[in-house]
Parts: structure tokens; sequence; C-alpha cells
């Protein structure tokens, strides 16, 4: 046994671990670091260029956007509505997902068919329209755009999860637990989990990867949060308009998502091959 | 000269860091039309001389030394091009497991139609050629065969097919790897009697490699025991049963149940074969740690292959003294009290819904079984995969519901409110397939003390003391508890196993072919431990095995099933001396006999 667990002496885990980490403080720490208030409006320094170009003003050190609002500081404080939709929609999409794909590959019969139907038939609408159409339901808002993104992921979850509880299921040990007297409830928690523990780590890091884009084309087409709250999604809409007179503002929302999804994205990754008990079993072996 | 020559051959691997020889000084002669088994516990490196001919070791693997000549080429120094026309069509293979060894998503067809390209037959003379070698391994309906995919076919008739593939191009040398291992008792005849038909018919040199010392003795002309990479005994096959020179052929023998004249204690050799790692580190002979004839000078020096009779050698100092190891007496278990039953089963049986919503059709795979077990009695219940042995121990511990019949146990049937309750705490499992019954994730302390767990009483301090003396009396050392089970050999997993179900102190525990696919070595020590614990404890057993002289060794009475039904029943000296039922003659006729000078029936039938 080493001092550090093997998935954090993978290189790709401590990569994206970095990444992920470094934009939660700066989403945490937005009052401290933004220079300015995010929608405090400058309107005679509009449109101005980055610090280092012609005609940049240190004081706004990535310019400012088409109403003079700092573009470094809405950057900062759109880090914290991609986190929280991020962590939060992600797990609640996960917790859905995880306890109906246990009970279904656990019960099996009707239950699990009823819940692979169900699955079907959500996954049979384009995700991105059906959350546009969650969206106008439920209104506006960070609280909906989390719900409507938690309505429709939790389906990936309950996929894969369902088929690995399936092939744990089969394993002896788990009709073993029963014979010697386990509840249902306790021979799932207690031996079903811990195999599937793994593989829904790596699911949920990379569904916060894809709640971040799914927030951010929300809140492109104007149906996420309000336009009082900076996103990412909605400064690329709003410099989408002016893309000629100032391509700065187009270009950094879509690197911070690019760097943010790809945090996710490369720590799942890492944490796929380093908890696969698959791949760790032979090397034991 | 000989077809096959081994001198001083020498395979090594890389590890941490340093060679650690595999296989070492190894020679023999194979000459055409004989038959050479290579004997000895998994891990001896009895599959390595088959990939060493093949060039199939793994990574890190390489001949280090000696040479390897097959029909005077020198196959260590051969180019690969040169070896590589070789394998296939003048040596061929038998794989160990039939069915991964076919593509299960090409037709039979395809996949000899590739065969015979490579080996150079002619486009239309494919097809006449394969119906000829399936006519030739006992394949009917070769036509109908020839369209149908790998999972289609049992595996028998997958062996089959790749024994038709093997000899296709007429080769000079065959190597089996292990053919039988994962078959039933009668199909294990039939295709051992397949392979020595077809080298007879064909003057084919085989090396057949086996962990069935009785097998071997029965099919093979020599016999060369393998222990931790050396050869300990190399000799003709009878020789080498009958008069064994080196202590580790004798042990093998006597760890075997006899399968005819009175029962005899199992001899058996404790601990195991030295690991991989240890190989470089052992001085005198490998064998000295487990060796009943050990003196200091065997620890000195590495004992020499010495002449122990005509063509018959041993590595052994004291190979005069081998003859005087002696299996132990059979200590008597107490006998079954013929009091009320602990297990009644009458009229049983078990339907299985097969096919979908449309053609739904019906498989019966157990019908009217009925039988009672006695307090301290053990029944074994032998026949062929799929004549539902497993069926009939999941349904009694409650695994399968059954479609009609009753269980009773301790004088309750299903109709007592806490049928399940009561069920659980008198009968227990012990599943086949320890890697796949224990979980993981678990430490071994955890698992045997699983039952105290479910209770929800015991805390984790109690739980370790638990644990402790279940250790103590399956004989595993008391670190164990902390340990994993994928850090533990297969016979421990298997005591860990059997351990779990003894926790919640049962009177009844079934147990589903826990030996199978173990060295006879520690299935001996098994076997020896379940009678140990039968003494000590009082329980009743059904024990499930494909083995009968497993189930000859220890149980008292004995079921024979076929098909779903109960086709014999009895004492079992009584039906393994005069079986009535047709079924139990043949299933007794495919097990080798224990004497080699004996003709084999089911090799001869």
């Amino acid at each position: 046994m080493s001092a550090r667990p093997t998935w954090l002496r993978s290189g790709r885990v401590l990569f994206g671990l970095a990444i992920v980490i470094a934009i939660a403080l700066i989403a945490l720490a937005a009052p401290l670091l933004a220079p300015h208030e995010p929608n405090e409006q400058n309107l005679i320094s509009i449109f101005l260029p980055p610090a280092w170009a012609n005609g940049g003003d240190a004081a706004f050190p990535l310019g400012t956007d088409s109403l003079g609002r700092c573009v470094l500081s809405r950057l900062i404080y759109g880090a914290r509505v991609a986190m929280m939709v991020a962590i939060v929609a992600s797990l609640g999409a996960m917790l859905i997902g995880a306890v109906l794909a246990h009970i279904a590959g656990y019960f099996g019969g009707w239950i699990d068919w009823l819940v692979g139907r169900t699955v079907d038939v959500w996954m049979s609408f384009p995700p991105v329209i059906l959350s546009l159409i969650l969206m106008v339901g439920l209104g506006i808002g960070l609280r909906n755009v989390i719900l409507a993104i938690v309505l429709v992921d939790w389906t990936r979850f309950c996929r894969v999860l369902r088929s690995e509880v399936l092939v744990v299921r089969r394993r002896d040990y788990v009709a073993a637990a029963r014979l010697v007297g386990f509840s249902h409830w306790r021979t799932i928690t207690r031996e079903i989990l811990p195999s599937t523990m793994p593989l829904t780590i790596t699911l949920l890091s990379l569904e916060m990867g894809i709640a971040v884009i799914v927030e951010a084309i929300l809140s492109f087409v104007g149906m996420s949060v309000g336009a009082n709250t900076p996103a990412w999604g909605q400064m690329i809409a709003d410099a989408r308009q002016y893309i000629y007179d100032s391509p700065w503002n187009l270009v950094f929302p879509i690197l911070m998502i690019f760097i943010t999804v790809l945090g996710f994205n490369v720590l799942g990754d890492g944490l796929r091959r380093a908890l696969d008990v698959r791949l760790t079993e032979t090397r034991r072996a | 000269m000989g077809l096959l020559v081994a001198r001083d051959l020498t395979v090594s691997a890389s590890l941490d860091g340093g060679r650690v020889p595999v296989i070492r000084d190894l020679s023999f002669t194979l000459k055409a039309g004989k038959m050479l088994g290579l004997v000895g516990e998994s891990g001896a490196g009895k599959s390595m001389v088959g990939r060493t001919v093949a060039q199939l070791l793994p990574s890190g693997f390489a001949v280090s030394g000696g040479s390897l000549v097959f029909s005077e080429a020198n196959l260590v120094t051969m180019e690969p091009e040169a070896r590589r026309a070789l394998l296939g069509r003048e040596i061929a293979f038998i794989p160990q497991e039939p069915l991964s060894a076919l593509n299960p998503v090409l037709t039979i067809r395809t996949q000899f139609d590739e065969h015979l390209a490579r080996i150079g037959v002619a486009a239309g003379d494919r097809r006449p050629r394969m119906l000829e070698l399936f006519d030739a391994v006992h394949l009917p309906h070769a036509a109908d065969l020839l369209r149908r995919y790998p999972h289609q076919l049992s595996g028998g008739m997958c062996q089959r097919v790749l024994i038709a593939f093997a000899f296709a191009s007429k080769p000079k040398l065959v190597i089996a790897d292990e053919p039988t291992t994962a078959l039933d008792v009668t199909i294990q005849a039939r295709i051992v009697r397949l392979i020595a038909e077809m080298q007879e018919r064909e003057n084919t040199a085989v090396v057949f490699i086996t962990h069935d010392l009785r097998l071997a003795a029965q099919v093979c002309d020599d016999i060369l025991v393998l222990y931790a990479g050396r050869a300990v005994e190399y000799g003709p096959a009878r020789q080498v049963f009958a008069t064994s020179g080196h202590p580790y052929t004798r042990c093998l023998q006597l760890a075997n149940p006899a399968m005819s004249g009175k029962r005899r204690g199992l001899y058996a050799l404790p601990e195991r074969m030295p690991g991989l790692r240890a190989w470089n580190g052992i001085k005198g002979c490998a064998f000295a740690p487990r060796c009943p004839n050990v003196i200091e000078d065997c620890t000195r020096a590495m004992p020499p292959l010495v002449e122990v009779g005509p063509n018959h050698a041993a590595a052994c100092i004291r190979a005069d003294k081998t003859a005087r190891i002696a299996a132990p007496a059979l200590v008597p278990a107490a006998e079954p009290r013929q009091t009320a039953p602990v297990l009644e089963v009458s009229g049983l049986g078990k339907r299985f819904v097969a096919g979908g919503l449309l053609r739904r059709s019906e498989v019966a795979a157990l019908s009217d079984v009925g039988f009672s077990l006695h307090e301290n009695e053990f029944i074994g219940i032998v026949g062929e995969s799929g004549s539902g042995k497993s069926t009939l121990a999941r349904l009694i511990v409650g695994l399968e519901t059954p479609s009609q019949g009753r269980i009773a146990i301790a004088g309750h049937d299903a109709s007592h409110p806490d049928f399940d309750e009561h069920r659980r705490r008198h009968v227990q499992m012990v599943f086949q397939d320890p890697q796949s019954a224990l979980n993981p994730r678990r430490r071994v302390a955890s698992i045997v003390t699983q039952p105290l767990e479910a209770a929800g009483v015991a805390t984790w301090e109690e739980r370790l003391a638990r644990a402790d003396l279940l250790l103590g009396e399956i004989g595993l050392p008391p670190e164990a508890a902390m340990r994993f089970p994928q850090q533990l050999s297969g016979g421990q997993r298997q005591r860990v196993n059997i351990a779990r179900a003894l926790c919640a102190v049962p009177r009844i525990l079934i147990a589903d072919e826990i030996v199978s696919g173990l060295d006879v070595s520690v299935q001996a020590q098994l076997l020896n431990l379940l009678a140990a614990l039968r003494r000590e404890r009082q329980f009743s057993m059904l024990f499930i095995s494909h083995d009968l002289s497993v189930v000859r060794h220890l149980c008292d009475r004995v079921l024979v099933m076929y098909r779903g039904e109960v086709v014999e029943s009895g004492p079992t000296e009584q039906v393994f001396a005069a079986p009535a039922h047709e079924y139990t003659r043949m299933l007794l006729a495919a097990v080798p006999p224990d004497d080699p000078a004996e003709v084999w029936q089911g090799l001869h039938a």
C-alpha cells in the first residue's frame, strides 16, 4: 500500500483536477478577484480591447463589451454559474440515475422493464430541445437550469450503471450475501454499490463537463439565468452581434468553456483508467 | 533419434529486474507416434513447454539456454519465418478452452476454410476435406455443422472441431494443453480416445499436458513430472506410476482418492509450490520443504536426475525410500444419525421459461426429485453438466423457487410462516468459484463474519475475534484476516468461502463443485479439512461434484442425476461397486482406473 491511492498518481487525474479546482476557486473568490462589478456599465469606454493590445486600458485587463462592462469580471462571475450548474446538476442527475439503475438492475423483472423503457423513451428526445422546452415551461433562473439538466441527463447515468449493476448482480458474492441474511437494502449498499462506485464517479466527472456545455447553450439562447447574472453563454451571444468590432469578446468566454470542459473530461478519462476494476484486477493478478 | 528433442532447455523470465528460470535444464525425447505426458501442479511450468515450441512465450520470457530440436531443426535458433511455416502444418495445437479458441462471430465453415487455406489446401478440395476430417473425429451431421456458430455447439463438440483442425495438416507433432480440463468426465474419455485414435492413424507424436496423473498414466507412453520448472521424474508411464522414484509423484498419486478397493486417507501435501519469485533463492531440492522424506542433505544441492529403473530417472537422492510414503489411515466419520431427517425433498421440480413473449417454451431443469438427508450425513450428487445438480442446490437454499414439490428443513416446509428465516439459520451454501463468491473489496475477516454483519449486533472487534477462530478452524494463518481475496491462493480462497458458510453454524451445508478446478494437492487438503470439520462440527452436507472419486471418498450416499432426474441412489460403496443404472455405469467407466495396467473401459468402449 502506498501513501497515495492509485487514482491520485495518474497524470490525467492530477491535470484535470488542477483545472477544475482552479476554476472552482475563482468562482468562490469572485468578489475578491474581479476588478469591477460584473454589471457595472461604462458607456464611455465600450469595446475596449485587452490591456496588452493597442488602445487597451489597464483598468480593464481583458477589455470591455458593448455596454462597457469589464470582460474579466464577467468571466470570473460567469464561473460561478458554470460551476454551480456543473456540480449541482450532475450530482442531481447522478442521484436519480444511480438510484433507478440500482433498483432496476438489482430487482430485474418488471421494475427493470419499466425503468428501461422510460429511459428509452426519454433518450429519444433530442436533449437540447428537451431542456429548452423544460426551460420554457419552468421559466428562467439558476434553479430551473439545474432542474432542466437533471431531468434530461439522469438517463445517461441510469443506462450505463444499470448494465454494470447487472454484471455485479450475477456475482456469487451477491447471492452469498443474501444467503447469510443481508436485506435487499444492505446487499445493494454493501455489496453492489462499492463495485459500481468507480464508474459512477467517472460518469459524474464527464457529466459535469456536459452540464457546463448545456448551460452555455441555454444561456446563449437566453433561456438560462436572467440577464442580470453573468454567464459565459450569454457573453458569447452578446459578443456575436459585434464580432467585427470586438472579436476578443467572443474568444474569451469560448476559451473559458473550453478549458473547463477539458478539465472535467481529462479528469473523467483519468478516473476511468485509474478506477476501472477490470484494469486494476489484471494488474493485481 | 526423436522427433522432438529437448536438451537442457532453459526458459527464463525477467522479473523484478532479475531473471528467473521458469524451466530449468529440461531434457526429453519424443519419438514419432508416441505420446509424452507433462504432469504437475499449476504453475510448475507445464504450459511453458508448449508455449516454447509454439514461440508463444509471454513478453519478458525467453529461451536462455539449451536446445529444442524438431525433426533436426533447432526451434530456438530458427528464423521466425521458417518457424511460422512449421506451425499449423507440421506442429499443431489443441487448446485448453475450446470455446474461446474459436471466433464466435464466424461460422465453423469460415474458420475451417481459413485454416485449410493457411495450410495450403486448394479451394476445391477444402469442403470434402472438412467432411472427411469431421467424420474422423466422429462428428455427425458434418454438413449441417459447418453452417453453425461456435456458441451453438457444446464444449465437447467444439473440442472435437479443434482436434479436426489440429489434425487437418497431418502434423508430425500435436501439442494438447489440458484439452479436457473444461469438459465433463464422459466427454473427457471420448476426447482422449479421439486424440489417441488420430495419433495412431497418422503416426503423430503428441505432447499431452495435464494435471491428472491417473489420466496421463492411462494414455501416455512416457511421463515427465515437473515441479517448480524442473523435471523431477521422467520415464515410461506405467513405471512412473507404479514405482514412482520421486516423492512428489508418489504424493500426487496418494492425494487422489481411489476409485476401487478400500477407501484410504488422502496424502495432503502441506503448503504449496513456491511461487516464481522464490525460485532463484532455492538452493537444494525445490520440493524439500513439502517432502515427507526430507533429510538435511536435500537442502544443500539440487539433486540431479538419476536412473531408478530402465529409462526411468528421478531427481531425488533418496529415491529408494519413496515407496515407503504411505497414505494416512482413513479416520472414520461418525455414523449418520437415523433420527428424523434434517432435509427432506419430495417431488421437487423446476421449469424455466425460455424464449420471449411469443415463442414461449418451458424447459424442465428438474423433475420429481426426492431424497432425505440425515443428521451428520454426507450425500454426493453426481452427473454431467446440465443434469440439474446446481438447480437442485439453488432450490434448496432458496435462490430459486420450485415449480412444484416440497422442501422441508428440520421439520418445517414453506407453509411455516418464518420459513425463510428458518432456512437461513440451518442451511448455508459454499459456491463453486471463490473468485466470484468473494467480494474483492472486502477483507477476509469481513467476508467470513458476514453472517454477524447481517444480524447487525456484533462490533468490529467481536467480528475480528470470531474471524480469528474461524480462520484457525479452516487452517489459515491469523494474518490472513486483513488480506483481500485476490491476495490469497485458489485453495486459500476456497477455505475462506467455506469459513463464511460455517460462521452461521448451519446444520446443512450445500457445496457446489467446491474442489473442481483445483490442483490435486489442494483438493486433498480441502477434502481432509471437510472430513475434520465433520468430526468436530457434526453437520450434514450435500456435496455436488462431477468428480466421482471425490464423492466416493467423502460421501456416505450418492445420488446420480441425469437430465433433471435422480436415476440411481444408494450407499456410495454399493452404487460404485454394482451400478444398477446404465447411466451410472457409463459415468463410472469414464473415469480412468487407479491402476494403469487395468483396461480403461471408457477408452475402449
